[in-house]
């Protein structure tokens, strides 16, 4: 069976068990509520609706685009030429449009966003001044999730709706015109910075322009100057509009125009935007000022998270372009031992980089350069291995090289980042001397493979060099261009003065003196020992050899050396990248605060523990709930399940209200039900969230209770993992054995070997993931507790019959991201002790996730399809995202994001493409040179053949907890993080120091400060908020109030930020803001009588 | 004239001049002043603070307005011209576009055209002219005559009393028990007031209520406004006894329209109609604590006003203030100007006499001082260039150093021990009374402007006055609560204007404003910083270098620049 099939099989035979067990009749519904979707169009249908709308979608697929069939759908939708069936076939027009923009949205979102449901609030069908009717789009809040294309998507739409079913534009007056110029400018100053500014007359021009009217719903609570306008329903600013116009119809009207041009919609004034404006052209000192600017990673510092590297200073990360199986999707490759040494890099830590992109996660790659460090004893030594960056860790006064960063040619294509050039690297080395005029292919005295990989002796490397005609290998070429012709010359001398101490066996000894600086900075190890400076033989003889006289003076030292030295010495480190600490690691369990084990409502009456056991010792509660009514009418008993439990017919849904129930006789009933005595640690909840506020089955508490796992808003049990890609896998590494592997459908290996031991690498298939230990452990006890409820509650055949971790291995789990609807099937394959999720990049990006540090949950599916209710969801604007409202148990590459298809998937770059990095083309201009799964969409090799270019011999090598996260304190992680600082050659400890204390502590002291003196004041007894204190100085319900800010958090940083300042020299205007600070603090928390009567103590 | 110094001076703006530049600036009939103009032209409305501008001969007479002229031209025309290129700054009165909604009128004509016609003239700020500074306001021009002002040092008494300042009587510890009792002084302050009004001798508590009323007399603290859904205003109140809301009918104009006036946490008498539904009425009349006429008091002196001087910011205008200086030393302006400086007995300075340090994000890149300490310093310099014989009130802005919720204590002497030292300076909080000879002032440099103008419809930054003659009415200074003004739960509240003053003098928003109302001088100071980065954003426009004058009862208005 092909391994989707396989899947689909397993999926419906635990449909079936849901099923089942909610064909009892003791939840909401007697079906499991999360439909099936096999494809994009199922998904929307499942999503969205309407019925019957995925087999239209599937027919137009045929011959047209994504987009064509969207804009296709929506027209047929609103003008009834799709029928509706059902509840819907007696729709009017208005909601006709409304269900064919929602529709069409989903397609154009692929069926996973929740911005169709959420996002839109309405369609209306509205009348213009001169009696003419037009389409008015609201939008709302979550219109965010879409991404400003699908949200100007999302216009054009309306556009076409509005023809199909053949009225007029939309005619604004003034009025509302300069009310969009007025939000906008609210927007930007009282809620949230646009992502771009638009001047007053684009916004006019826009709204003078789009041809329906974009509205929405009240987003915040500022009101506008231009009210109570006779077609805009309310005063406040309208987020999710201004939003789809500026961030979308606007910044993205590029994009747009091409699209209304290929559907044949008239947006051709979107070309106004495209136009060069007229202020850029009058001053060309712009230009300067941006590149002046700092890098955005660098602009601001936390407190806790180091800096590892200032904008393309030496000594930071070189950029090397590449690919290994766990990189790519916004993840790169360093060595693992530069992770040990720094201590705050973990597998899955995010860094916030320079270029290319904003950020991206962390994992070992150990087939790259490791770090270089100074020791107090004066040696410099490259590290190669964890074990030996601990070892000599305490020893370390330098870092002066933090080794190279792994970067698919795919990040700087996402990202349209210019290319950098690349480091001299051994791949690329490789390739010249192959490539070499005297190289013959058939020659067997050269082992291409160990001269790539292996020890190679410097003699060797300077023979070789000579007799192929290129470049010296990499090992022997050092970062020369770090330093001064005059440097190189000072080296010179001091190595020419001690010639005669050389041996070719043991290599040379040096002086100790100032050019030993040379040495460590171009990156040459050596040892100190009595004074003097021992470089071994290799070494030693590529410097004499290179070095073999004074440089002249030329343009770059580079050149000059290239003067002097017999062979051709490349430009080791071109390219550094700045870098600092993002977000660690995460992988845990999600918990509400605080977290239930069951939606039992038990009010304040459980404690703050909210136990249930303590609430039924009451006996009766009172409770906001709703219960379920038996629709026989000679039975008409209340009950919450689907089916009345005395006579087995049908119940329908009542209405909430505060209601007493017998709390103490229904837990023990449930009690006895599963036969779980202990009932004492069952959580339960204040209130229901949810319109029709019915509870949860109390035996599920209980049950969960028993097996320690908790409960989320919607009844699913779910653990949060940070994203990880993964293309390949080595089985021993993830704990998974070749016998299961085999039960699994694995049938080779990546070089397409029978699988046989547990160390070859084999390609992962795009739906199985690799969770964490500790996500292992819980889903384990999610399965206990399954089948648990299986058999206890539903009286049903226990599933899983797990006992360890390892038999969770096979079993299937839904993919879930926040902002998103729609689950992703996922096989779970094996563990890893990095706090991570790695799965395939296609895995990550149907949900619509890259790996920069993002993070989602995982959740057992069969807990999902069984547990899972729609109507445990509050119905607030954006209720419903992060719920599986559908599963899409198939991924196709071609309808999932299209950042995955940036994947580099091949195992060499060509020597060309190494060349044309020197200059800085837009990556799109050397996509002949590169193979990625753009290439393969739609053909088999889209799954399978995928490979890489740098092997790592472990994936979660290196810590698995960084440092931020183990040390308990903001001081002890300040302190880390300064002397860490102090060690990096790329970095500059004072700089790290002020921004720390100007981009970090003093704007928080500032604004705590400026917060405590415009607080609210809290109710500790029902949890009232009150914008101010009330002129009775109690709460209407009688408690007592409480301060929303405490001077603990105004003084929170104060004391280590003056410690900062009193170690540290730091800018005097630094040093006397935070005076000030101090100063304004001491005279809002201290009383000028205090301060008086002890100084009276004195007098 | 020094070469140098002219040159350092545009250096110091970053600024290069080319060769035709620089020959026009020394050919001017002032050239130092001439060369301040330009500055203040360059950094206001063509380049932002942190620009390297380059400036060529070209760029100077597009500047000034200067048409072509032969290379010839001498010094007196080009001195000429740039008096009336400088008032061409004054908003241009283009035609303008009709902004009346035209209801039936599809737009069709409109779609097509360019993203540049859709520039408007109302994307810039109207300038807003104050009628009474138009007419009492006159330019600052030396005439270069021999006066000289009488050195023979008349012992001159000061007559000068502190008669509120906060400084060093904070009393609170940020304790809960704190903010109860702040807002209760405010309550009760004001109710003291208000209960002296015929209508409100007899008002209830809330809880006090009792059927048999139909007519409700209360004094009250707004608590929530709203709007319903047919337009009427809902105001939420409460007293120390419970809440009750009032409902202000949209039909009743005037009355609504002192309802659209009304901000959260102010205190006001509401005379109402009880309704069927217990804590809900329909208000009547909405009483303000409200002004009376004051008497004119007899002055023979002059007093001086400043404020947002913003001393070490790149954009203080220097050279103006010199000017200023030596006005006020009688060593500048006609003669007529000259006596007037002579009157001036006191100078009062209303926060921010310095640009301060990390105020906000990035501060350091606008600064010219970079230290608090060397501001002061600075500030010294020029203030202890004044003659002796004027006594200096300083009280503290947001720019200064002192903690920033309101009251503000005084600037501490550690930053200002410069100013300290100087013997005719002294110091108070803000708020702050003092009374000068007999006259009161009320000095409060004005953060709470940027509430009052994002609550009230009508209230404009151009307008400070109407919105000084509104914190009169509502007799307190900042209000609304939890907003942008940080408010210290102070045991009492100083904010509550207990007694009127003669004179009520504010800042803090760049922009001069002047009314007289029922007797009391409403004077805002402006400024002596060119527009900042912040004011662009914002489309707000400064006048800066205009400086008010009470000279002998009389409102007057120099312009230095």
């Amino acid at each position: 069976m092909d391994y989707f099939d396989r899947l689909e099989a397993e999926t419906n035979h635990l449909y079936e068990i849901a099923n089942e067990a909610r064909s009892k009749g003791l939840d909401v519904e007697t079906k499991t509520e999360v439909p099936l979707a096999k494809d994009l169009a199922e998904r929307v249908e499942g999503l969205v609706g309407p019925e019957g709308v995925a087999q239209r979608i599937k027919e137009l697929e045929k011959d047209m685009d994504r987009e064509s069939v969207a804009f296709e759908i929506a027209a047929e939708i609103a003008d009834g030429t799709f029928e509706l069936t059902g509840e819907k076939a007696k729709w009017n027009e208005e909601q006709r449009c409304d269900q064919g923009l929602r529709t069409a949205l989903a397609i154009l979102t692929e069926g996973v966003v929740a911005a169709p449901l959420e996002g839109i609030s309405d369609v209306k069908i509205k009348q213009n001044f001169d009696g003419t009717k037009y389409i008015g789009v609201y939008f709302a809040g979550p219109i965010r999730s879409a991404g400003g294309t699908a949200a100007a998507l999302a216009v054009l739409l309306g556009d076409k709706i509005r023809q199909a079913i053949n009225i007029d534009e939309f005619k604004p007056i003034e009025d509302e015109i300069e009310r969009y110029v007025e939000e906008v400018e609210l927007y930007e100053s009282e809620v949230t910075n646009l992502q771009y500014s638009p001047t007053p007359e684009e916004v006019r021009f826009a709204a003078n322009h789009i041809p329906v009217e974009v509205s929405g719903e009240q987003t915040d609570q500022v009101e506008v100057s231009h009210r109570d306008l006779e077609r805009v329903e309310t005063n406040n600013i309208r987020g999710g509009a201004l939003l789809a116009m500026v961030e979308g119809v606007i910044q993205k009207s590029k994009k747009i125009k091409k699209i209304a041009n290929k559907l044949g919609l008239d947006w051709d004034w979107l070309e106004e935007y495209s136009k060069p404006k007229k202020s850029d052209s009058s001053d060309d000192g712009g230009d300067s000022d941006v590149a002046l600017e700092e890098p955005k990673y660098i602009q601001d510092i936390i407190g806790g998270r180091p800096i590892l590297g200032y904008p393309s200073e030496k000594g930071g990360f070189r950029l090397r372009y590449g690919r290994s199986r766990n990189t790519g999707l916004a993840t790169m490759g360093v060595h693992p031992a530069t992770m040990a040494l720094l201590e705050f890099l973990a597998v899955g830590t995010q860094l916030k980089i320079e270029y290319p992109g904003k950020g991206n996660c962390v994992v070992p790659v150990d087939s790259i350069e490791g770090p270089i460090v100074k020791l107090k004893n004066g040696d410099v030594v490259v590290i190669d291995s964890v074990r030996q960056a601990q070892k000599l860790k305490k020893d370390v006064v330098e870092i002066l090289f933090l080794g190279d960063m792994l970067v698919a040619f795919g990040e700087f294509l996402r990202n349209n980042q210019p290319l950098y050039p690349s480091g001299w690297v051994e791949e690329w080395w490789i390739q010249l001397l192959m490539r070499s005029e005297k190289f013959d292919k058939d020659n067997t005295d050269l082992d291409l493979h160990a001269l790539e990989y292996d020890y190679l002796p410097a003699v060797e490397a300077f023979r070789l060099s000579k007799e192929y005609d290129i470049p010296l290998h990499p090992k022997y070429t050092y970062c020369y261009n770090d330093v001064t012709i005059n440097d190189l010359n000072g080296l010179y001398d001091l190595l020419d003065a001690s010639k005669s101490t050389y041996k070719p066996e043991e290599g040379i000894k040096l002086d100790f003196s100032y050019p030993k600086r040379v040495l460590e900075v171009i990156g040459v190890p050596h040892i100190v020992r009595d004074g003097k400076i021992i470089i071994d033989k290799d070494h030693s003889y590529a410097l004499l050899i290179t070095l073999s006289d004074r440089l002249p003076e030329r343009k770059t030292t580079i050149e000059a050396l290239n003067e002097v030295s017999p062979v051709k010495i490349i430009d080791k480190a071109p390219a550094y990248i700045g870098t600092r600490v993002g977000r660690p690691e995460k992988s845990k369990e999600r918990l509400m605060r605080p977290a239930p084990h069951g939606l039992i409502p038990i009010g304040n009456f459980g404690g703050s523990r909210r136990l249930v056991a303590t609430a039924a010792k009451k006996g009766s509660i009172k409770v906001e709930i709703s219960r379920r009514r038996c629709t026989n009418p000679e039975c008409g008993i209340s009950s919450f399940g689907a089916l009345c439990p005395k006579c087995g017919h049908p119940t329908e849904k009542g209405k909430p209200s505060m209601k007493s129930i017998p709390l103490a006789s229904m837990l023990k009933k449930a009690s006895d039900n599963v036969k779980v005595r202990r009932v004492d640690e069952v959580k339960g909840v204040v209130g229901m969230i949810s319109e029709s506020k019915l509870p949860e089955p109390l035996e599920k508490g209980i049950l969960r209770a028993k097996h320690e796992v908790f409960t989320f808003k919607d009844g699913t049990i779910r653990h949060d993992s940070t994203d990880l890609p993964l293309t390949h896998f080595v089985p021993k590494e993830i704990g998974v054995n070749v016998e299961k592997l085999l039960e699994m459908g694995y049938e080779k290996d990546c070089y397409g070997n029978p699988i046989e031991s547990e160390d070859q690498i084999i390609e992962l298939k795009v739906q199985d993931i690799v969770i964490s230990d500790n996500c292992g452990d819980y889903l384990l006890r999610t399965a206990q507790f399954i089948d648990d409820e299986l058999t206890r509650y539903y009286g049903m055949e226990p599933f899983y019959n797990v006992k360890e971790k390892s038999d969770m291995i096979g079993h299937l789990v839904a993919g879930l991201a926040p902002h998103t609807s729609a689950g992703v099937l996922g096989r779970i394959v094996g563990f890893t002790k990095a706090l991570g999720c790695y799965a395939h990049p296609y895995f990550h990006s149907a949900k619509r996730r890259n790996c920069d540090s993002d993070e989602d949950a995982v959740m057992l599916l069969l807990d999902a399809l069984i547990n899972f209710s729609k109507t445990y969801l509050p119905n607030t604007r954006g209720g419903s995202m992060d719920a599986p409202l559908v599963l899409s148990s198939r991924i196709d590459p071609e309808e999932i994001d299209d950042e995955s298809h940036n994947l580099d998937i091949f195992e060499r770059f060509p020597v060309e493409f190494y060349e044309e990095t020197y200059t800085p083309h837009k990556p799109a201009d050397v996509l002949e040179y590169i193979d990625n799964v753009e290439m393969h969409l739609g053909t088999p090799e889209q799954y399978e053949g995928l490979m890489f270019s740098h092997h790592t011999s472990n994936i979660h090598a290196g810590p698995t907890v960084c440092l931020y996260k183990r040390l308990p304190s903001m001081r002890e992680k300040v302190e880390a993080q300064i002397s860490l600082a102090e060690s990096i050659r790329a970095v500059d400890q004072r700089g790290v120091v002020e921004k720390v204390l100007s981009s970090h502590f003093l704007p928080d002291i500032m604004g705590n400060s400026r917060a405590f003196s415009k607080q609210k004041v809290r109710c500790t007894k029902c949890g009232a908020k009150y914008r101010r204190m009330p002129l009775t100085g109690k709460c209407s319900c009688g408690g007592n109030l409480i301060l929303s800010v405490s001077k603990g958090s105004v003084t929170k940083y104060l004391e280590i930020s003056r410690d900062l300042v009193n170690r540290y020299p730091v800018s005097h205007y630094l040093e006397q803001r935070l005076e000030i600070q101090e100063f304004g603090i001491n005279s809002l928390f201290e009383s000028d009588k205090s301060k008086q009567s002890s100084l009276d103590v004195f007098f | 004239m020094s070469t140098n110094k002219i040159l350092l001076k545009f250096a110091k703006k970053g600024i290069n001049l080319s060769p035709e530049a620089y020959e026009r600036v020394v050919n001017a009939e002032n050239p130092l002043n001439f060369a301040s103009n330009l500055i203040v032209k360059l950094k206001s409305d063509k380049f932002s603070s942190k620009d390297l501008v380059s400036v060529s001969g070209e760029t100077v007479d597009e500047i000034l307005g200067v048409k072509q002229k032969a290379e010839s031209s001498n010094q007196e025309t080009l001195a000429a011209d740039v008096k009336p290129a400088v008032e061409k700054e004054a908003p241009k009165k283009e035609p303008e576009v009709d902004k009346t909604p035209q209801k039936d009128a599809p737009k069709e004509s409109e779609k097509t055209g360019s993203l540049e016609s859709f520039k408007k003239e109302s994307d810039k700020t109207e300038t807003y002219v104050n009628k009474e500074i138009l007419e009492a306001s006159e330019t600052i021009k030396d005439t270069k005559i021999k006066f000289k002002r009488n050195e023979q040092k008349t012992n001159v008494q000061y007559d000068f009393k502190i008669i509120q300042d906060t400084s060093k009587k904070s009393y609170t510890s940020g304790e809960l028990e704190n903010l109860i009792a702040y807002f209760k002084s405010r309550y009760e302050k004001l109710a003291n007031i208000l209960s002296k009004r015929p209508e409100l001798r007899n008002y209830t508590k809330i809880a006090d209520i009792d059927d048999s009323q139909d007519s409700l007399s209360l004094i009250l603290m707004v608590r929530e406004i709203r709007s319903s859904k047919n337009g009427h205003k809902i105001v939420e109140f409460e007293d120390d006894t419970g809440n009750i809301s009032v409902l202000f009918s949209n039909k009743n104009e005037e009355l609504f329209a002192e309802a659209e006036k009304l901000v959260r946490d102010e205190v006001v008498g509401v005379i109402a109609n009880k309704s069927d539904d217990r804590g809900f009425a329909f208000g009547q009349e909405i009483i303000n604590p409200g002004v009376l006429r004051i008497p004119e008091k007899k002055m023979d002196f002059g007093i001086v006003f400043l404020s947002d001087v913003h001393i070490g910011s790149l954009t203080f205008l220097e050279d103006a203030f010199q000017r200023f200086i030596d006005w006020i030393n009688c060593e500048f302006g006609d003669e007529e100007q000259r006596r007037v400086a002579e009157d001036v007995k006191y100078l009062i300075i209303g926060g921010d006499i310095v640009d301060g340090i990390g105020v906000y994000p990035n501060q350091d890149k606008e600064l010219a001082i970079k230290d608090i300490t060397e501001q002061y310093n600075e500030a010294a310099r020029f203030l202890g260039n004044i003659r002796s014989d004027i006594k200096i009130i300083i009280a503290p802005g947001n720019h200064d150093a002192s903690r920033v919720a309101e009251p503000q204590p005084a600037v501490p002497e550690e930053y200002a021990k410069a100013l300290y030292e100087l013997d005719n300076v002294e110091f108070i909080s803000n708020p702050g009374v003092v009374s000068l000879d007999g006259i009161n002032v009320l000095i409060y440099h004005g953060r709470s402007f940027d509430d009052l103008v994002m609550a009230v419809k009508e209230f404009t930054y151009e307008k400070s006055d109407d919105i000084m003659e509104e914190m009169l009415q509502k007799r307190h200074l900042a209000p609304i609560y939890g907003e942008r003004t940080p408010l210290a739960s102070e045991l009492e509240d100083y904010l509550v204007i207990d007694e009127l003053p003669d004179i009520f003098h504010t800042g803090h928003i760049h922009i001069n404003s002047y009314k007289k109302f029922k007797g009391i001088h409403l004077i805002n100071s402006g400024t002596f910083q060119t527009q900042t980065e912040f004011q662009k954003i914002y489309n707000i426009n400064p006048t800066p270098a205009e400086v008010p004058i009470i000279h002998k009862g009389k409102y007057r208005h120099f312009k230095f620049l």
